[in-house]
């Protein structure tokens, strides 16, 4: 047993009573970066891990991210460190300035030990577009099974333990989606409840920090350090923030929890399913109101288009700063249309071009109307369902993900309900801005799956006091890849 | 046939606010390239917007100044579009719900008054800088991301002249609300003319035709009245208006080709989604007015209850600049008449000479004002006041010290001067028969010889008064 195998908080308490030092943890996760056989990585900080622990000194100790190990999506930029959001375009990028949320971490007495590979520009759910390639499931040592994107290599070196905290971004199911399928505890705060300064944007409206622990108490803890009005955010919010470490207890006796039927309806896999109907009659059994309801099934079909049209127009214009112009790999042209011709059809991949053109074809003005306009009224009104849904209800538990992880070659039937609802259902809690946390429920053949919990926003503690109680069900906290080896 | 010409006008004005519309390095010019950048401004992954409130304060002042309509609601839209001097491949501009709508200024022309509307005003962030050399390009980001306001007109003007006025007042107005230099020459205020022409009488516009780089208000009406006849001249002889952009070649006076307009390129707007619409209180904009510097009208109309002539008063709110020193002299409680002649006669003859601006002049308002307060109470002549001023432009000397230094105090004593004007009267009684037989050129010459004795210290005035008084009695 390794101290870092353990959660933030049993970690903290082993760094107080001088049972590990913050060097022995740095030293060990380094190793296991170094180790690592998954693709997770695209820079391991080693010099950057040492300097932070050389600065513990000046910190407070009693802070619980003191020590701790972390590693963060290479999304996020961080200063004098290279960050390319696992793309060509962004080789040889090293960012003058560092997100709010890794100063936040660092100051806090975080340790940073890496920056994981993503989908291209965060763009993709499989883990399989990065510029490095597949980054693959910790818990299938022989490849065959994707951990889920965009935010893979964090997914992939928190559930290998590597660190116990992994940050990731969120815009559909970037978080969440990959936590079901490596056995994580993956947190989508409200939209506004962390600063998004520094995060390289995709689809502004869509975006949010999200991040990868072992444990709904881990979940807690760093939610507590990441949350907060920033000024250079102007969407971020004033609310006060909660402890909501301290406040953290089960909550299930007298919760209502609403089941979206259709979305249940269009899973097919039975033992999932029955895996999820147990932990229902659990939470019935310990006094939650269980209320099943319903969403019409047309709006269930249009969350994955409208979700697309939004993303791909906005990440249209978000990646436009892209033109090999200011920084990253610069071509040489006779004039400025030839420069960013090159710089950006050698930089971006086929997929990647291919949303950019479906995002300005929406914005065009003679399609404005009938495409980006009309999803936009379609966000609206499964936002307000889902909001109607949540007046009468505390929160919204569903199955996160129709399937454990799918094989690298396995292809999806696109106009199934299966595809177009249960497998991209998350992104309401990205419309809406929700807080959304995904948690293991079982594992099927050595695969984990998980659960997904939603509620209103800002109202996270009921969220991680709900799925605190949920984890007790479970019995599955701490879950980890090196267990199964 | 006849034609008349539909003009309209787009105004860009650079704000000279602390710091950019939305990132925080500071808004200077004439800086070294490159040198006043924040991430933001060079669009570094990861950067956000943070709007400028001073912006939206100086904006609201322009508004109202133009009796606009001032949106409760601040919403930012992008504008899609790849150029070179573009960095974030989008501008931050407002084009569905720009901060001002539906206003109008009045100018006076030589045919009279005309009141001009105005369509809308909005805000939004400058391009960088470029300078093309035949081989490369090179980008200034100095300017990237500082404040803008549009405004833009109806196209209700129809000639050069129109136009011309209607930029000066904008000017006047951005500048007295020290929202910008105005500067045209610099480009910190911009002009875009729109102008087609059609038949007197006729409902269709004709084909548009744009004039851009437009840098001084002359250039504007010649470039205006010679683009009309040109565009006449094409119609007369069966020709075809192109839909093209024109720049004015000074050297050559006419409107030259610089390229034809083909489709409208498409900037896919769609609402910026890293500003939440910012809602504007009632009190927020009401204090933006309450507390925006004086407008020129308003000046104007300070200064004629000031007593001073139409002449002066206008001469004055011709430069800002002069307004604001001749305003500070007043204020440290000089006699606005005196002030202004030595404001707009004395102090401007230096400034022509030495072809300074009136913010390099050495003397300091404070200083000019206690020597018209020494003027004033009669301690030194007009004649000394002027030898003391050319003493002071050496280095703002206070001129109480120079006065006392110099020994030029006027006797103002009224016995002291008494027993000259005596002495004097004693030894000139042919003056005094000159006097009682209606010569008043006695006085002047008794005055002429209290003078001699007194080495001219003595107050002019009194002296004066003092012999008439001491005639008299005689």
């Amino acid at each position: 047993m390794s101290y870092l195998d353990l959660n933030i908080y049993e970690i903290h308490q082993a760094l107080l009573d001088g049972k590990v030092t913050p060097l022995e943890l740095a030293k060990e996760a380094l190793s296991r970066a170094k180790a690592d056989t998954n693709n997770s990585f695209e820079y391991i900080s080693e010099n950057e891990a040492l300097e932070a622990v050389e600065a513990l000194k000046n910190k407070d100790k009693n802070n619980l991210m003191w020590g701790i190990p972390f590693v963060i999506k290479d999304n996020f930029s961080t200063k004098d460190i290279p960050t390319t959001a696992s793309s060509n375009i962004l080789n040889g990028y090293t960012p003058v300035f560092s997100s709010e949320v890794y100063v936040r971490l660092i100051n806090a007495g975080g340790i940073p030990i890496g920056k994981t590979t993503l989908d291209e520009l965060a763009m993709g759910g499989s883990g399989m577009t990065g510029h490095k390639g597949f980054t693959y499931n910790p818990y299938d040592p022989s490849h065959k099974h994707m951990v889920g994107g965009s935010s893979c290599g964090s997914a992939a070196a928190t559930s290998s333990n590597i660190a116990p905290l992994g940050i990731g971004s969120d815009t559909g199911d970037s978080v969440r989606k990959p936590a079901s399928h490596a056995g994580l505890v993956g947190f989508k705060p409200t939209w506004g409840r962390i600063s998004r300064f520094g995060l390289f944007p995709f689809a502004t409206s869509l975006d949010h920090v999200a991040y990868f622990t072992r444990s709904v108490e881990d979940s807690a803890i760093t939610l507590g350090l990441l949350a907060g009005r920033d000024d250079k955010d102007m969407t971020s919010s004033f609310k006060p923030v909660e402890n909501y470490f301290k406040n953290l207890k089960p909550c299930i006796s007298g919760v209502k929890v609403a089941i979206i039927k259709e979305i249940l309806d269009s899973i097919s896999d039975q033992y999932i399913k029955e895996t999820y109907l147990k932990t229902v009659d659990e939470l019935k059994a310990k006094g939650a109101i269980i209320n099943y309801v319903s969403m019409d099934i047309r709006l269930c079909k249009a969350i994955f288009p409208t979700y697309f049209i939004i993303s791909c127009a906005e990440a249209t214009s978000n990646n436009a700063n892209l033109d090999g112009i200011k920084f990253g790999p610069r071509y040489e042209g006779s004039d400025y249309q030839e420069v960013m011709t090159k710089a950006r059809t050698n930089g971006f991949s086929e997929l990647i071009r291919r949303r950019f053109i479906l995002g300005s074809y929406s914005l065009l003005s003679e399609n404005q109307k009938d495409v980006f306009l009309r999803a936009q009224k379609c966000r609206r009104l499964i936002v307000n369902r889902v909001n109607e849904i949540l007046k009468d209800n505390d929160v919204i538990y569903l199955p996160a993900a129709p399937t454990t992880a799918p094989l690298f070659n396995a292809s999806a039937d696109k106009l199934s309900d299966e595809y177009l609802i249960a497998d991209n259902y998350l992104a309401i809690g990205n419309f809406a801005g929700l807080p959304s946390l995904t948690l293991p429920l079982g594992k099927k053949e050595g695969l984990p799956f998980g659960g997904n919990i939603t509620g209103r926003a800002f109202d996270e503690q009921m969220v991680l006091n709900f799925s605190l109680g949920l984890q007790e069900i479970t019995g599955l906290k701490n879950l980890s890849s090196k267990e199964g080896k | 046939m006849n034609f008349e010409a539909v003009i309209g006008l787009e105004i860009h004005v650079e704000m000279k606010t602390k710091s950019k519309m939305f990132s925080t390095s500071p808004v200077t010019f004439g800086d070294d390239p490159n040198t006043n950048i924040a991430p933001l401004d060079m669009a570094f992954p990861g950067t956000m917007p943070v709007v400028n409130k001073q912006a939206v304060i100086n904006a609201i002042r322009v508004c109202h100044a133009l009796h606009m309509s001032i949106d409760d609601e601040l919403w930012f839209d992008r504008k899609n579009y790849f150029y070179s001097d573009l960095p974030k491949g989008y501008q931050i501009t407002q084009q569905r719900r720009p901060i001002g709508s539906e206003g109008y200024l009045e100018i006076e022309t030589s045919s009279g008054k005309k009141r001009i509307n105005i369509e809308r005003l909005h805000m939004e962030e400058d391009t960088c800088k470029q300078l093309h050399s035949w081989d490369c390009t090179l980008l200034d980001y100095n300017r990237a991301g500082i404040p803008l306001v549009e405004i833009v007109s109806k196209p209700e003007m129809k000639t050069g002249e129109e136009a011309m006025k209607y930029v000066e007042k904008i000017r006047s107005i951005v500048s007295f609300l020290e929202v910008s230099d105005g500067k045209m020459e610099e480009g910190s205020l911009r002009c875009d003319v729109n102008i087609s022409i059609m038949p007197v009488g006729s409902k269709v516009f004709g084909t548009k035709v744009e004039i851009k780089n437009l840098n001084t208000l002359v250039n504007i009406q010649k470039a205006i009245d010679f683009e009309i006849k040109r565009q006449e001249a094409v119609l007369l002889s069966g020709g075809v208006v192109q839909q093209e952009t024109r720049r004015f070649d000074e050297a050559k006076k006419e409107t030259v080709l610089m390229r034809v307009k083909t489709d409208a390129v498409d900037y896919k707007y769609f609402t910026e989604p890293n500003i939440a619409p910012i809602k504007l209180s009632k009190q927020f904009i009401e204090d933006a007015i309450s507390s925006s510097p004086e407008l020129a009208e308003v000046k104007l109309e300070r200064y004629k209850s000031l007593s001073l002539n139409d002449y002066d008063s206008n001469l004055l709110i011709s430069n800002k600049d002069n307004c604001e020193y001749f305003d500070a002299v007043v204020a440290n409680g000089a006699n606005a008449k005196l002030a202004a002649n030595w404001v707009l006669v004395d102090i401007q003859a230096i400034l022509n000479k030495e072809d300074i601006s009136i913010k390099q002049f050495k003397v300091s308002p404070k200083h000019l004002a206690d020597l018209i307060k020494l003027i004033e109470k009669g301690t030194v002549s007009n004649k000394q006041a002027r030898e003391i001023f050319v003493k002071m432009q050496e280095n703002d000397a206070d001129p109480n010290e120079l006065v006392k230094a110099m020994g030029t105090t006027l006797i103002s004593n009224e016995s002291e001067i008494l027993a000259i004007v005596k002495q004097v009267l004693d030894n000139n009684p042919q003056s005094i028969i000159d006097y009682k037989n209606g010569k008043d050129r006695a006085v002047g010459f008794l005055v002429g010889q209290v003078m001699k004795l007194t080495q001219g210290k003595a107050n002019p005035a009194l002296t004066n008064k003092l012999i008439v008084q001491e005639l008299k009695e005689r």
